[in-house]
């Protein structure tokens, strides 16, 4: 890598991977519909872009590859050669090693170490018509021109005088062709001319508007151009345009002004001639006698239909990269904001001074705004994670040789930056169970008289302040009784208990930590590889995850992710003089009841709420902190963990607030009933409730 | 006799390097200006043969000094002086009736090649 380009490093390898992501979703497509062209096109353009980004960043391998795969693109794109499904699979490993590549170039610095000369090798042999699989067009003369760049050294074809529409290297949409030849009945002469920008030529995009402007100076309307004025916009080209338009100017005084354009290295121009069954047609409707001015419109519009937009410099979006370690110092000042906030609220409650009650009111707006503003700016689209997965199940169902359709829904769903990227690694384990163990072959489908393909839905959406992302399969589902006898056997359960539990219930076992290893795959319907690993990551996320099942039937799995993970709603509790705060996501309700109402259930303290009975914890009890019971009436905080509900018994209720989660250090990391400690308006610290882990340790 | 060049930008040091290279490729610097609204006042007094002139300045922006310029004398040959990245500041300079433009930092042959190509 040039050294003075190491400070781009983080930029190129971000913007590197969204392209990988279009190049791996593209070729999906196309793989399904062979031939669609907006899928080339695109993918071309991709490939295109990481080619010239490698190339600055001198990545030499990977610029060297996606050159080839550029090329073949290139003249996929020219219907030049087909894409057969074994090219395909080639294409596939290409894409491949770039993204290895890039993981090498983000970890060490260098893509020198992957060696990629087989690969090289095959598509060279691709190029050069070696390989039968991808035949190219009829013309031998064509297989010589890979890239663009060969076009333009060689112009073959403008050693002739005139040019038909099919002999141009691309091809003409048919509006443009109707512009052009009613444009030549009217006098004005079609032209193609190829223009070749100085190789050191900076803001091309600029120059080539220079290039159109004279042309329009000179009377005449760009009708079409490749690249396309988007990309031209944008700078997605090298140095070559090729435009098409009609002028009355003789070529020569063409090329002579267009050459006279500083940075224009090369101009070339030849004449086009008019298919004549296609003169006849157009003659009619402009027997009228139409202006040069009405013609100059006709000619506009077919351009801006195709290209949407003219050169006009308002079209350009404007975004910029930041550095995500920004945007959580960003994040943290928030925080810090809040909790000063408070602070200042919580003072002036013993103090109101009228003027300065105002002013906070419209702080505390403007916090407000600022905090939601500052958590969109590190929303991601969960497409972020998603869109690599299509490709993932692609491969391991086609390892496993089962048909796997996978239906993604809400990728637009946003979420916090961090949580996305922590997110995909529990999604892998979890697709791969879905497609390793839950779906069954297709054989097996057939004889159980389902669809032979097998389906997973994933799917993402919002729900409250949380996002809830679900992989559901159609597959065999878990099996409740190798789970309990697995459970019974590790001496997780006894065995006459065990048959009251609730089929959710007994599918948490499998998230436990060595509950089933690979070698017990095959006993519990392969499920619990790694679930652990999932259960983990998720709560580390301050989420949880649920399994529903119905046997022969498929399975799926909730995960329940926050937002954001700084700045949370919280209930602020006291027990015994200490305040607590439960999250205001994992609440159901609370209530006061009379202490009569508790009720004894197997050894276990409930209490029944509209005919639901509803396990109770005292708070107080849990955490030690006095065993004092002699209560007339009890305040009961219901809260929810998956479809599961218990009662916290809590001394007073002190009301909801805006708190900030700070850890609280590797020394308590084994502390699993609180999630963090947050520092309230009056400087205190509150304990942040973990509900999850103390509703489960109540349980167990 | 030379040609005489009028240069504007906000920067003494972007001025210097300018007149630098004008001056040593055979043209006259007929004068220089800090912003857009001394550019106008400069050009009519010494009425130069072609402008280098930055978009961003302060008072009086490049673009819309071009329109000034041109609205007093509908010949006035301008080159834009222009940063990496300021493509659309560009080309609405070119819509105003600039004649080319030159990126900082600047090469001197290009700077060269855009004052003959101008002045034709």
């Amino acid at each position: 890598m040039s050294s003075e380009y190491e400070q781009y490093l983080s930029t190129f390898i971000d913007e590197a991977k969204e392209y990988m992501a279009i190049l791996n979703e593209k070729m999906l497509l196309l793989e399904k519909e062979a031939g669609n062209m907006d899928a080339i096109n695109e993918i071309f353009r991709a490939i295109h872009t990481l080619k010239g980004m490698s190339g600055t960043m001198g990545f030499e391998n990977i610029g060297k590859l996606s050159h080839l795969m550029e090329s073949i693109f290139e003249l996929a794109r020219n219907r030049k050669m087909v894409i057969s499904s074994g090219l395909m699979d080639s294409l596939f490993d290409g894409v491949d090693s770039i993204g290895k590549m890039l993981e090498e170039v983000s970890s060490a610095g260098t893509d020198s170490a992957t060696d990629c000369s087989q690969l090289i090798n095959r598509y060279e042999d691709i190029l050069q018509g070696k390989i039968s699989s991808s035949p190219v067009s009829q013309e031998p003369k064509e297989q010589t021109r890979h890239t663009k760049e060969t076009v333009h050294e060689q112009n073959p074809i403008l050693d002739q005088k005139e040019l038909n529409y099919d002999e141009i290297p691309f091809s003409i949409p048919e509006e443009i062709q109707h512009a052009l030849s009613s444009a030549a009945s009217q006098g004005y002469s079609p032209y193609y001319m190829q223009i070749q920008l100085d190789k050191g030529t900076v803001l091309k995009s600029a120059r080539m508007y220079m290039v159109f402007h004279r042309l329009e100076e000179l009377g005449s309307e760009v009708l079409f151009t490749v690249p396309s004025v988007e990309d031209i916009e944008d700078e997605k080209f090298d140095f070559d345009v090729d435009v098409l338009f009609p002028s009355r100017l003789p070529d020569e005084k063409l090329v002579k002004e267009i050459q006279s354009i500083a940075e224009v290295e090369n101009v070339r121009i030849i004449k086009l001639t008019i298919d004549d069954r296609q003169k006849e047609t157009d003659h009619k409707p402009i027997l009228g006698g139409k202006t040069d001015q009405s013609l100059a419109e006709s000619a506009k519009k077919p351009a801006q239909g195709k290209n949407g937009q003219s050169l006009v410099p308002t079209t350009i979006t404007q975004t910029i990269r930041v550095d995500i370690e920004k945007l959580d110092t960003l994040m943290n000042l928030m925080a810090e904001l809040v909790i000063s906030r408070s602070r200042i609220n919580e003072t002036l409650k013993q103090h109101s001074i009228k003027q300065v009650d105002e002013s906070l009111a419209q702080l505390s707006r403007i916090t407000l705004d600022l905090q939601n503003i500052v958590m969109k700016i590190r929303m991601v689209p969960v497409s972020y994670v998603f869109n690599r997965f299509p490709r993932m199940v692609r491969d391991l169902a086609r390892d496993s040789s089962k048909e796997i359709n996978l239906l993604i829904t809400g990728k637009e769903t946003e979420l916090d930056r961090t949580v996305v990227e922590e997110v995909g690694e529990p999604l892998v384990h979890l697709l791969r169970n879905s497609v390793d163990h839950g779906i069954e072959s297709r054989d097996e489908r057939l004889k159980k008289g389902k669809a032979p393909v097998g389906t997973i839905h994933l799917n993402a959406k919002h729900e409250g302040n949380n996002v809830v992302i679900e992989i559901s399969d159609d597959g065999k589902g878990l099996d409740r009784n190798s789970i309990l006898s697995k459970a019974i056997e590790k001496g997780l359960i006894d065995e006459i208990p065990a048959l009251s539990l609730s089929d959710e219930e007994v599918y948490q076992f499998v998230f436990l930590p060595g509950f089933s290893t690979k070698s017990e795959v095959s006993t519990l319907s392969g499920r619990g590889v790694g679930m652990d690993v999932v259960k983990t990551g998720i709560e580390n996320l301050n989420g949880n995850v649920t399994i529903e099942s119905e046997s022969g039937r498929g399975s799926k799995v909730t995960i329940r992710l926050p937002l954001t993970l700084a700045i949370i709603q919280a209930l602020l509790i006291k027990v015994s003089g200490f305040v607590f705060a439960i999250p205001i996501a994992s609440i159901d309700s609370t209530l006061t009841l009379p202490t009569t109402e508790i009720q004894v259930v197997q050894s276990r303290e409930v209490i029944v709420i509209r005919g639901e009975i509803i396990p109770i914890i005292w708070l107080k009890e849990l955490f030690n902190l006095s065993k004092e019971k002699k209560y007339s009436q009890i305040h009961v905080v219901i809260v929810k963990v998956g479809a599961k509900k218990h009662g916290f018994v809590v001394d007073t209720l002190l009301g909801q607030d805006d708190i900030v989660i700070k850890s609280m250090g590797k020394l308590m990391k084994d502390v699993r009933e609180f999630s963090g400690a947050a520092i309230l308006g009056d400087g205190s610290i509150a304990l942040i409730l973990e509900v999850g882990a103390i509703c489960y340790q109540d349980r167990s | 006799m030379g040609r005489r060049v009028l240069i504007v930008d906000d920067a003494a040091f972007m001025r210097m390097i300018l007149k630098d290279i004008v001056s040593k490729n055979g043209f006259e610097v007929a004068g220089e200006a800090g912003n857009g609204i001394e550019a106008v006042e400069k050009y009519r007094e010494s009425k130069p043969d072609v402008v280098t002139m930055d978009i961003t300045m302060p008072e009086m922006n490049g673009i819309e000094a071009i329109k000034k310029i041109r609205e007093h004398d509908s010949s006035a040959k301008v080159i834009v002086c222009s940063a990496m990245g300021q493509q659309a500041m560009v080309i609405e300079a070119i819509q105003a009736g600039a004649k080319d433009f030159i990126v900082k930092p600047f090469q001197h042959s290009r700077v060269v090649e855009a004052l003959n190509k101008v002045l034709g």
